[in-house]
């Protein structure tokens, strides 16, 4: 895509923000159809990679403190929730 | 109404009365937690660790007692002569149908200071501007990082963890603090920089609900300095929506509770997920415009092309069309990849369909052209045929004379036909 990032590296805002550019592209037409359907097959890859972030994302809960050495350190939170 | 007949309608024993009297004071807000300053005299702690006394001022005495568990956790004696506000209840002894206060907790210098503290930090920290609307700044959309700093082991933390858990996906930093009590201001402070350091995102300071006293922390100087110097934007979270601190009015939003921030910093899930699929039926929805408009130009291509053939041709025309259309709707639906090759491949077969008209059209032209001399031109159109004129009006009569993009016109039986010249290829 234009020389810029693969999908897969991109994260959610970079994804969205590359989604909503390439709809207003469209809109504005000028496109002919070839183009046009380019740049949806690329949509569609863009919104599947967004939904697999908001679904399949591992989240990480940890606490931070700093050591008697002034490092700070992390640890994983267990609330059992 | 006699009131003889009141009185005859309901006796009640004076213990109903004062058990009655005890239950309106219980659920009256006006005498329930808050704060009452005076000086303390006739101080007498009794064996059993709870402690008696007056709380008097220049007008009023109060009767006062301190239970044990309570008195433990001031931090401080108290004394008689000494002036302190005490938070706490009203309540009734309803054996002495007397009432007293219940002190739950007291700090030192009573009313007077403590709230006049707290204003004049506040008058402070506005003439600074450190409340300005102009420093409140965007939370960002979609935050990788969540700092948190609160207690490790309360409410508040329990909430948003689950509450974040239906959210957008974001990691939580929690940076541990002492909420109340002792050393809390400069814990909670400590923590805000901490996170600050660490990279976070946003950063949501609070905790759970609790007495005046209890979020005293949040109103302190060194955590308000702490959340104005964080360079990530800031949420309050702190007690519930009655409550209010200077956290709350310094940081970058107010959230009413700690779930409400966790809300607030992540947007939820499912909106987002359907905010991808409206940016997705748009951009079909303006492929599919695009694709209408080339059906358009196709069509009125054609018939200046081969006006004899012409609704023969525009027919068949739309009817790919129609079939690529379909094929969008597909596309629409699942996966553009393999549609686009076969779209590719009509579109070529279209273009090769055109080019190879060129020349079969060049040639019936010219053999209708011959016959010009001999017929009048209008019967001939009557036969179908069409004349191909320039924009001067004059007859075409060799495609050498034509150039692309000359704009023509077919002239027929019954009007004419203005077109654009696509392409020329001589024989």
């Amino acid at each position: 895509m234009n020389g810029k990032k693969k999908i897969e590296e991109m994260g959610f805002e970079e994804s969205m923000t590359a989604l909503e550019a390439m709809v207003k592209r469209l809109e504005a037409g000028g496109l002919d159809l070839d183009e046009s359907l380019g740049i949806y097959e690329e949509a569609i890859a863009l919104r599947d990679h967004c939904r697999r972030i908001l679904e399949e994302s591992e989240r990480r809960v940890q606490t931070i403190a700093e050591n008697a050495a002034g490092t700070a350190v992390r640890e994983d939170l267990d609330l059992n929730v | 109404m006699h009131p003889v007949s009141a009185v005859m309608e309901e006796t009640i024993t004076v213990t109903q009365l004062n058990t009655r009297v005890k239950g309106i004071l219980g659920t009256a807000r006006e005498v329930n937690d808050l704060w009452v300053a005076g000086e303390v005299s006739n101080f007498k702690r009794y064996q059993s660790g709870h402690s008696y006394f007056t709380l008097k001022d220049a007008g009023s005495e109060l009767r006062c007692v301190l239970f044990r568990a309570d008195a433990a956790r001031i931090g401080f004696e108290l004394t008689d002569s000494l002036e302190v506000a005490l938070f706490g209840s009203i309540d009734l002894y309803v054996e002495r149908g007397s009432y007293q206060f219940i002190a739950r907790t007291a700090r030192r210098g009573g009313r007077g200071d403590l709230y006049a503290r707290l204003e004049e930090l506040k008058a402070r920290l506005r003439a600074e501007g450190l409340f300005d609307a102009s420093r409140k700044r965007p939370l960002p959309l979609y935050p990788k990082t969540v700092g948190i700093v609160t207690s490790p082991s309360g409410a508040a933390i329990h909430d948003m963890v689950v509450t974040a858990g239906r959210r957008f996906p974001a990691d939580l930093l929690l940076a541990p603090a002492k909420v109340q009590g002792e050393g809390a201001a400069e814990s909670i402070a400590a923590g805000i920089a901490l996170l600050d350091r660490a990279g976070v995102d946003v950063i949501i300071v609070g905790r759970g609900g609790g007495s005046a006293e209890d979020l005293w922390a949040f109103n302190e100087e060194v955590v308000v300095r702490a959340i104005a110097a964080s360079t990530v934007p800031t949420v309050s979270a702190v007690g519930h929506e009655s409550d209010f601190t200077l956290a709350d009015l310094v940081a970058d939003v107010r959230a009413a509770t700690p779930t409400a921030a966790a809300e607030i910093v992540l947007a939820d899930r499912h909106d987002l997920s359907r905010r991808a699929d409206g940016c997705l039926v748009r951009a079909g929805a303006a492929v599919e415009r695009t694709l209408l408009r080339m059906r358009a130009r196709f069509g009125r291509a054609d018939t200046s092309l081969s006006p004899r053939r012409a609704a023969e041709l525009v027919a068949m025309r739309s009817l790919e069309a129609d079939r690529l259309s379909d094929r969008l709707d597909a596309v629409l639906r699942d996966r553009v990849v393999r549609m686009r090759g076969r779209y590719t491949a009509a579109a070529s077969m279209l273009e090769r369909a055109a080019r190879d008209l060129v020349p079969i059209r060049a040639s019936r032209l010219e053999a209708a052209a011959g016959r010009l001399d001999a017929l009048s031109p209008y019967e001939v159109l009557g036969r179908g045929y069409g004349m191909v004129v320039d924009a001067h009006g004059r007859a075409l009569t060799s495609a050498a004379s034509i150039g692309r993009g000359e704009t023509i016109a077919v002239r027929m039986r019954d009007g004419t036909v203005d077109a654009e010249v696509k392409d020329v290829r001589s024989r």
